[in-house]
């Protein structure tokens, strides 16, 4: 069934205790699969009539990445730890010390053979899927923000060839980088992203949440929030942004208008006519943008702050980690 | 929220030091001549105070009372202190090494969960009355451990961030107790001579000044006219204190120590201060008030307080003057065990923390439980007229002392309050 972004609605909503994460999903089934604040992954059929999620433990922080490659899972969280699993059996097949802080995303190449997580070390390390091997680490962030506090690297993308990766961290520094080879290809800035108070509160909040390569590589997008006023709350409206990345160029400037809060999946469609943002404040949201038009097609909230987000097989459904709560987002043609 | 302080002027200082004492003399009385002999023993003792001010509320969870694995916990871990037992935050790895010297309070029940209430209750130790202005307890501790005869300053408060920001004040302690209040910067304003006046010409009008005081108050005994005599020869100190403010006198290394932020800069200015004889140096880290993304927020707050008071307790040791001061940690509240929407915590004075290091403190000493959830106190519970009860004691000061407004005793905590004792030398 073709995509219409005009339909969209929520079809589905999964109660849970945990606040959940990341999400991914098996090609060609029904199950899904993510993971939350309760140190736990979970596997979970959709399709069932009453779907019950299994769990899988072995973290002792927030499960913050998830990446089901062929009969693999492995899943990233706070404690700097990556656990491979068998999806079949849900056994652990090892578990790696992969970084020194909270690792924010994984992010795993279109052929599912690499795998790269993110952290807080603001190190990229790149990994061979199957055998578990650390095939590059790519340095490219400042440990520290430009106030001396922690810095944080929260987004990681690979482009459709799975050839580029670009990396996105809280003060809004973007790098593009060659998969095979290692090397920096590209450095793209969004300051508009994070904002530091000097003033009234002497904090910061922000950062650049996602990245999303267009279907041939040429624009990179990336999502976070606008300047704050109050960084007590995420009071901004959610903020996206567009480079063609090799011109060093910005195309496209989506500041926000209604949604508050934080962009934490981005997604364009594989034709190349729109692009699905999702995130929120202390409630979600879901809207698709017109990428020729440069403006909103339809947006709709969401019960609970969408942390991420998967297409299903057919790319008229996507699947949400929320505060809470498990999303079914259906967008299908009428 | 608005400021409503304004900066102490010379002038504006001797007037009002002036009126102050004054109206201090003549409405007041010290209460026994025990509490003038503690007094002047306690003076004699140079007690210091550095109140490190969390305002806007930081979360105990992610500090002292860490719950990991909990529903309400959040993502931070509890790490091992050097002192069995006691498990705190993560995010403070080097107070952990430092846990002898600091005494965690865990059950602080303050029921005002209002930014403006609960800093009034916990600068003061006191519900507020009608038609009563308690004393801060900067301006309490100045009072105390203050010297009549000291060239510096007495109170000084610095509270740079606007949000939040509160003078407090020696209410009616008069203005003699009122707070030297740095809110723009580190360095005091309006210290400078004018720029047409000279050094030898400010020490003339000054010797002119004691001549014709002298001569006016030959056969006079008068209060109100020492206290103006005593303003006009604390002015010369003051502004003799100018160079306390300023960190370049410090060695770079030790500045490198301290750290880059204005918080380690602040509290290193707090330490001058102390070593100088400032008897209380209240430093505001502003602002914690994190509805949303509250882990963030603490990420880049705690870790700098980890730092700048681990800093402050070594350079106070390694001077030898951690014995005789006392380092406050506490805000106007906790924040909830409960994680809202946008991963943030909001206010809490249900079951928060606080802590105490230094002088008259059993260090490595937790007081008081919350639930498994941090919902509520389990054991122990207190509130602010006992938290500064038991500030008092540990200074040696006794916390069943009174001033006297009028014919009204005025207690320094609430009647009938009693310290924490297991949390005291």
């Amino acid at each position: 069934m073709p995509a219409d972004p005009n339909q969209v609605k929520i079809a589905n909503t999964i109660g849970r205790e945990e606040i959940d994460f990341c999400i991914d999903r098996a090609a060609g089934s029904t199950k899904i699969y993510f993971g939350g604040s309760d140190g736990k992954a979970y596997e979970l059929d959709i399709a069932a009539e009453k779907p019950e999620a299994v769990a899988m433990e072995g973290h002792a922080g927030f499960v913050t990445g998830i990446a089901v490659c062929g009969n693999i899972l492995i899943t990233g969280a706070y404690d700097g730890q990556l656990i491979w699993r068998d999806v079949t059996t849900r056994e652990i097949i090892r578990q790696i010390p992969a970084h020194d802080k909270w690792i924010r995303k994984i992010a795993s190449s279109p052929d599912k053979k690499l795998i790269t997580s993110v952290a807080d070390d603001m190190k990229c390390h790149l990994w061979n899927v199957e055998s578990g091997e650390l095939v590059r680490t790519f340095e490219g962030h400042e440990l520290l923000t430009p106030q001396h506090y922690p810095s944080m690297l929260f987004a990681a993308a690979f482009s459709p060839d799975g050839q580029l990766l670009a990396t996105a961290d809280k003060v809004g520094h973007i790098v593009v980088w060659d998969v095979n080879t290692g090397n920096q290809l590209a450095a793209l800035e969004a300051p508009l992203m994070y904002t530091w108070d000097p003033t009234q509160r002497r904090h910061s909040i922000g950062g650049i949440r996602s990245l999303a390569f267009s279907a041939d590589g040429t624009l990179l997008a990336a999502g976070g929030t606008g300047q704050i006023n109050n960084v007590d709350h995420l009071e901004a409206l959610a903020r996206i942004e567009i480079f063609d990345w090799k011109a060093g160029e910005r195309t496209h400037e989506f500041p926000g208008d209604e949604v508050k809060g934080l962009v934490e999946f981005l997604a364009f469609d594989p034709e190349g006519k729109w692009l699905v943002a999702v995130g929120g404040d202390h409630s979600g949201f879901v809207k698709f943008i017109d990428l020729n038009e440069k403006k909103i097609i339809k947006q709709i909230t969401a019960p609970g702050h969408i942390f991420d987000a998967r297409f299903n097989d057919t790319l008229d459904t996507l699947y949400l980690a929320a505060f809470r709560n498990v999303l079914v987002c259906e967008f299908k043609a009428s | 929220m608005p400021s409503t302080h304004s900066s102490l002027s010379r002038r504006g200082f001797i007037g009002t030091a002036a009126l102050g004492l004054s109206a201090f003399a003549s409405n007041m009385r010290f209460d026994s001549l025990k509490h003038t002999v503690l007094a002047n023993e306690l003076k004699k003792q140079e007690k210091r105070v550095i109140l490190l001010w969390l305002a806007g509320g930081a979360s105990q969870l992610e500090t002292w009372d860490p719950k990991p694995g909990r529903p309400t916990g959040g993502p931070f871990r509890a790490i091992d202190t050097n002192v069995e037992g006691i498990r705190i935050s993560e995010l403070m790895p080097q107070l952990a090494q430092r846990q002898q010297h600091t005494a965690i309070i865990r059950s602080l029940n303050t029921r005002n969960a209002d930014h403006g209430g609960g800093t009034v209750l916990m600068e003061t130790g006191h519900t507020p009355e009608p038609g009563l202005v308690y004393p801060d307890i900067g301006a309490v501790l100045a009072k105390e451990l203050g010297r009549a005869d000291s060239h510096v300053p007495d109170y000084v408060s610095m509270y740079t961030s606007t949000e939040g920001r509160h003078k407090g004040g020696p209410g009616y302690l008069g203005s003699r107790y009122a707070p030297m209040f740095l809110d723009k910067g580190m360095m005091p304003e309006n210290l400078h001579l004018l720029e047409q006046m000279s050094d030898i010409d400010h020490k003339e009008r000054a010797d002119l000044r004691d001549l014709l005081s002298a001569r006016f108050a030959r056969g006079r005994e008068n209060n109100s006219l020492g206290s103006h005599i005593g303003a006009y020869e604390r002015v010369r100190g003051l502004m003799a204190s100018e160079k306390l403010f300023d960190i370049n006198e410090e060695p770079q290394s030790m500045r490198d120590r301290y750290g880059p932020t204005q918080f380690g800069e602040q509290v290193l200015v707090a330490r001058r201060l102390i070593e100088a004889g400032v008897p209380f140096v209240k430093v505001a880290r502003a602002w914690w008030d994190s509805h949303g993304q509250n882990f963030e927020t603490h990420l880049e707050l705690v870790t700098e307080l980890d730092h700048v008071m681990s800093t402050l307790i070594d350079d106070l040791q390694e001077r030898g003057l951690l014995e005789n001061t006392l380092i406050i940690t506490v805000g106007e509240f906790g924040r909830t065990p409960n994680i809202n929407g946008s991963l943030g915590r909001d206010h809490f004075a249900s079951a928060w923390s606080a802590s105490l290091t230094g002088s008259g403190v059993k260090g490595g000493t937790v007081f008081g439980k919350t639930d498994e959830n941090g919902h509520t106190v389990a054991d122990g519970e207190v509130g602010a007229p006992e938290f500064y009860a038991t500030v008092y004691s540990a200074l040696g000061i006794d916390h069943e002392k009174h001033y006297m407004l009028g014919a009204r005793p005025m207690p320094l905590v609430d009647s009938g309050t009693e310290p924490i004792k297991d949390v005291l030398a």
